[in-house]
């Protein structure tokens, strides 16, 4: 009787659920640096993010253990596998910029997604999805999107900041966010690792559907809405390194971008097509 | 903790006070001898600022009136008592305490946070020191008041922004461009208050300099005194396409940089920041280039009102360090309870042992030979037992200090017990 309680589904609801909880204190800590803007809670924020992060890592695997393939076939799994990447890159940036602010803004869909995917029943993977190529596809897909999701952020507080030194009134955001700078430092480097990242996800895409899908896979509608947000950073990455667009006249593309992610996610599940699972 | 302070700050007395009743560096050493002697107390010490004066001594005889260090003051620089009455504030006891921590954390300064009060405290203290006027208490208070300054400088951002105009050209240098090393500087004019800002860029690593000036001579004087290169005034705008800082301080009556010729220079940058500043009065360059994206132009007002909420985010910041002053104070009061209770526990441990011996001494006569040293030796364990629980009190606080006096208290009226020898 008391091995069940160790068996792998328990477990990994465990570590589900124990995520939630990290997550959580680590946003609530973040709020408080926001606001305060002490060290000592970032800190204890910091480590509960990084406790919320291990512990999620725990549940991805318990979860491809229990299943016996890679957790990211249905709604549910790649929404955590979603949040996953968007709390690995939280330490990264953070790591590399040292901005504290990040967490009150990268924090928020973290804790969203976790929540959102227990509302989501899990399905059972279809045979098509038993393949080599859908590790690569999905996953460089997903750490695109996440990446992305940092991109529009560092844009948006770029915006913060560059209104507050406009206006010559400091307040919130001044005192709070690094220089303009970092923040296009930010910006740039994750937009173009991300896009790098997506090319790859969409290729391995390509590959597969060449070799075990029917034809029409091209007319699907998540494949043309990945291929139009495949676009539109295309066309923000030409702005930037080319007329070195930034800050408010980037602002807009930034945005639609982002749009266009957060539809491609879930495309497929309004409008049909072989990405419906 | 038996301190008394008097004092006459800025907020208390206008400067005329001030001036009349500083001690400078020369009569300070003897002032300390005086304090003193004519006191007769064990330890004085005298911060004298601008912005201060503040006499703490350790009386004697643990008597806390200020009266006397009042009438010192008053009597050392020949003034008539109780003229300066009004604008003297006096703590005793654990108010000296917290008043000198925030002193020294540069909370009741008026520019809060600025940095020089913290060195006065220090030089000051290190006269008294070499003048052997402050003893284990002084000692004491002083070393943790440089501990406290240094938490709070850390832990809050009470110091961190930037209050002079200089100084906010480089907290917005950074704010726009980051870190200033590898970036350039264009001076635009030869005027002092942008040659002032320039020089605190320079330090703060700013390795080009570029000088132009309608002037050739003066953009080749000033550009060795700067170690940088003069720029003819007809490749201005070459120069601003180039450049992440410049300023502009000429004499002009009218713009020398105009919105249209800057919006030329900003596409031209390819939207690089660029971090304007205009110290002209009147001003040079045109109002309106501010709404140029990624043009940030500062001008002598707008710095101003950054100062302003800086002045405003550090008042933000000094709630925080109360905190860190109440949380030290705490600290301070325990570890002086603790220290304070040797002479306590002692006359307590000679009480009990009192108590015990006495009838035994009185009965001496009737105890068989042998028998009165074994009897004292048991007593005596016996006095050590029953006092062990009340030293123990008294050692350790507990985690309210007033509850920990209180219990003192009672233990001295208890045994009737005087601690101050």
């Amino acid at each position: 009787m008391r091995r069940e309680c160790y068996n792998t589904a328990s477990m990994s609801t465990l570590f589900f659920n124990l995520s939630i909880i990290f997550y959580g204190i680590g946003l609530a800590g973040s709020a408080i640096t926001f606001f305060t803007k002490g060290k000592r809670t970032f800190q204890a924020a910091l480590a509960a993010v990084i406790v919320g992060f291990v512990v999620h890592t725990g549940f991805l695997i318990y979860r491809g253990i229990e299943k016996a393939h890679f957790p990211m076939t249905d709604m549910k799994e790649s929404l955590a596998f979603f949040a996953w990447t968007v709390s690995l890159c939280f330490f990264v940036s953070y790591l590399r910029y040292r901005i504290r602010a990040l967490g009150l803004f990268l924090l928020p869909l973290v804790a969203a997604l976790m929540l959102g995917t227990i509302f989501i029943q899990s399905s059972p993977i279809p045979d098509i999805l038993k393949s080599f190529w859908i590790y690569f596809h999905v996953t460089f897909l997903i750490l695109a999107y996440g990446m992305f999701f940092v991109t529009f952020i560092a844009g948006l507080l770029y915006l913060f900041q560059e209104r507050e030194l406009k206006s010559k009134k400091p307040k919130t955001f001044y005192y709070r966010l690094p220089s303009l700078s970092l923040l296009d430092d930010l910006f740039y480097k994750f937009l173009i690792v991300g896009f790098g990242s997506m090319t790859l996800g969409i290729l391995a895409g390509v590959i597969w559907a060449k070799q075990d899908w029917a034809k029409g896979w091209e007319s699907d509608a998540k494949v043309i809405a990945t291929m139009v947000t495949w676009a539109i950073y295309l066309v923000l990455i030409y702005l930037r390194t080319t007329a070195g667009w930034r800050g408010k006249r980037a602002a807009i593309v930034n945005v639609a971008g982002f749009l266009s992610v957060l539809f491609t996610l879930v495309s497929a599940n309004f409008l049909g097509g072989v990405h419906k699972f | 903790m038996d301190l008394v302070l008097v004092g006459v700050s800025h907020k208390t007395a206008p400067v005329e006070v001030r001036e009349r009743i500083a001690f400078d560096d020369r009569v300070l050493p003897e002032a300390l001898g005086m304090m003193l002697g004519q006191l007769s107390c064990k330890e004085a010490f005298i911060l004298s600022t601008c912005n201060r004066v503040e006499l703490i001594v350790r009386p004697q005889d643990g008597c806390l009136n200020p009266q006397p260090l009042k009438d010192f003051l008053h009597n050392y620089h020949g003034l008539e008592p109780p003229c300066l009455e009004p604008f003297i504030y006096s703590y005793t006891k654990q108010d000296t305490v917290k008043h000198v921590f925030r002193v020294a954390s540069s909370l009741d300064s008026m520019v809060i946070g600025e940095s020089q009060i913290l060195g006065q405290i220090k030089k000051a203290y290190s006269v008294a020191n070499k003048q052997g006027t402050v003893g284990l208490l002084i000692n004491n208070l002083m070393h943790r008041a440089f501990h406290v300054a240094k938490r709070v400088r850390s832990e809050t951002r009470v110091s961190s922004s930037a209050v002079s105009v200089s100084y906010v050209a480089v907290e917005l240098a950074r704010k726009i461009l980051g870190e200033l090393q590898e970036r350039s500087i264009l001076l635009i004019g030869a005027g002092k208050m942008g040659e002032l800002a320039a020089k605190n860029l320079i330090r703060c690593g700013i390795s080009q300099v570029f000088v132009t000036n309608r002037t050739p001579e003066k953009a080749a004087e000033m550009a060795t005194r700067f170690n940088g290169t003069p720029i003819p005034f007809e490749e201005l705008h070459s120069q601003l396409v180039r450049t992440d800082i410049a300023i502009v301080s000429t004499g002009a009556r009218e713009y020398v940089l105009s919105k249209q010729q800057m919006q030329k220079v900003v596409r031209e940058r390819r939207y690089r920041p660029l971090f304007l500043i205009d110290i002209s009065v009147p001003r040079n360059v045109e109002p309106a280039v501010n709404d140029i994206e990624e043009i940030f132009l500062y001008d002598i007002d707008d710095m101003k009102s950054v100062i302003e909420a800086n002045i405003g985010d550090r008042k933000k910041e000094a709630e925080a360090a109360e905190q860190i002053i109440e949380e030290e104070l705490e600290q301070y009061a325990r570890r002086a309870a603790s220290r304070n209770s040797g002479a306590l526990i002692g006359a307590l441990r000679q009480r009990i042992e009192a108590i015990c011996l006495e009838e035994l001494e009185k009965n001496r006569n009737t105890l068989e030979p042998g028998e009165y040293e074994r009897m004292e030796r048991m007593l005596q364990i016996t006095a050590h037992r029953l006092a062990h629980p009340f030293i123990m009190q008294i050692k350790h606080p507990e985690s309210s200090l007033e509850r920990h006096y209180q219990n003192v208290e009672l233990i001295k009226r208890l045994f009737d017990l005087d601690d101050k020898k």
